[in-house]
């Protein structure tokens, strides 16, 4: 067996088990994809929020709250988005548009931007000064923006 | 623009002007606060206060004013801003010593939907990190609604925000009415007749003013701010 068969196989087997995991969510049932994408949005909120009432000074200033929750939401943010599949076009229960599968890449560059903002939170967090966490909870509030009006129901 | 045959009355109060403008700085602030976000969230709360206080001051002013402040002065009745709206398109112009029959429904309108729009706000949420300080007196369902309707209103905003700049601007280019300058010095000019017709102008005190804008901003802070 040569090297270049060996590599072939090897990107063929990267190529099914990366193909196996977005199966996995292709093939789930979509009321089930649909319940799961949710269950990931809301633990985001329930640990952004904190975090913003902090910035806008609504409760006091926790750095370590700031630098435990962004880092979660930097994790949680992963999550969401294999459960945007096609077959969830026709669930009742969401407020995401059909639209969202007519436009995968803009949805795409749309959480991957999300990803970016909430990565730069969570170095702020980490970083422990204030103004700079302040500054890139901005980012991620625009980021949620600017994906809701486009790809969100009312 | 002085024209023969024309006089010059007062039309706008100080307070009536500085209403105005105010409002127009502002609503174009919320328009970009309100479609950036982030951290352009907090001042759009602001805004939406000052906004309800500059409504709230305005109606006040429209039943003790002075100029042509009042709504009697300028609130007619609709068969009157129907009649009067078939000879807009002629070329005549149409002076009034305040707003015009069709002008004065506008100014209702306007009115109506910045209530609505203020008070809207107070109940909504962005499902990110801001809400209105009333949010928590209704449910999430509710507060949910309440944003959609801010939402719809806005865009009834901006058509009418495009209808009174197109009109402003018919009536300067086609009418040669200059309406823009009379919402800077106050001053209109109009034929002898119209402004015989129209009466003496009102004064009302610019302390009153103050006096009745403070107790507006009173009242949108204890509606914001919830002390008991």
């Amino acid at each position: 067996m040569n090297i270049k068969r060996s590599l072939t196989l090897a990107a063929v087997g990267m190529i099914l088990a990366a193909s196996v995991a977005a199966d996995a969510a292709a093939q789930a049932k979509p009321e089930d994809l649909v319940k799961q994408r949710r269950a990931a949005m809301t633990l985001m909120a329930k640990y952004i929020g904190p975090v913003g009432a902090m910035v806008q000074g609504k409760i006091p200033y926790d750095a370590a709250i700031v630098a435990r929750n962004s880092s979660f939401v930097d994790t949680l943010d992963k999550m969401p988005w294999d459960g945007f599949q096609p077959s969830t076009r026709d669930v009742k229960d969401t407020k995401a548009k059909p639209e969202i599968y007519g436009n995968a890449d803009k949805f795409k560059s749309r959480w991957e931007h999300l990803q970016e903002e909430v990565g730069k939170l969570a170095a702020a967090a980490k970083g422990g000064d204030q103004n700079a966490v302040k500054a890139a909870f901005g980012g991620v509030g625009k980021a949620c923006k600017a994906c809701h009006d486009d790809f969100r129901r009312e | 623009m002085k024209t023969t045959g024309l006089v010059a009355v007062p039309s706008w109060d100080l307070p009536v002007r500085i209403f105005h403008w105010l409002l127009v700085a502002l609503f174009g602030a919320q328009l970009y606060s309100g479609t950036t976000g982030g951290n352009a969230m907090p001042w759009h709360l602001y805004g939406g206060y000052a906004v309800l206080t500059l409504v709230l001051f305005r109606v006040i002013w429209g039943f003790v004013g002075g100029g042509r402040a009042r709504f009697s002065d300028f609130v007619s009745s609709p068969a009157n801003a129907l009649r009067y709206s078939k000879r807009l398109f002629s070329r005549q112009s149409s002076h009034a010593v305040g707003h015009n029959p069709l002008g004065g429904w506008m100014v209702l309108a306007s009115l109506a939907l910045l209530a609505v729009q203020a008070a809207t706000g107070l109940f909504a949420n962005d499902d990110i990190a801001t809400e209105g300080p009333l949010a928590a007196l209704v449910s999430k369902e509710v507060s949910d609604r309440i944003t959609s309707i801010h939402k719809l209103n806005l865009k009834l905003l901006l058509a009418l925000v495009a209808l009174h700049v197109a009109a402003v601007l018919y009536h300067r280019w086609a009418k040669k009415e200059d309406l823009i300058r009379a919402m800077f010095t106050g001053v209109k000019h109009v034929p002898e007749a119209v402004a015989a017709a129209a009466g003496a102008t009102r004064h009302a005190s610019y302390w009153l003013a103050a006096i009745l804008f403070a107790a507006a901003a009173a009242v949108v802070s204890l509606i914001v701010n919830r002390p008991f």
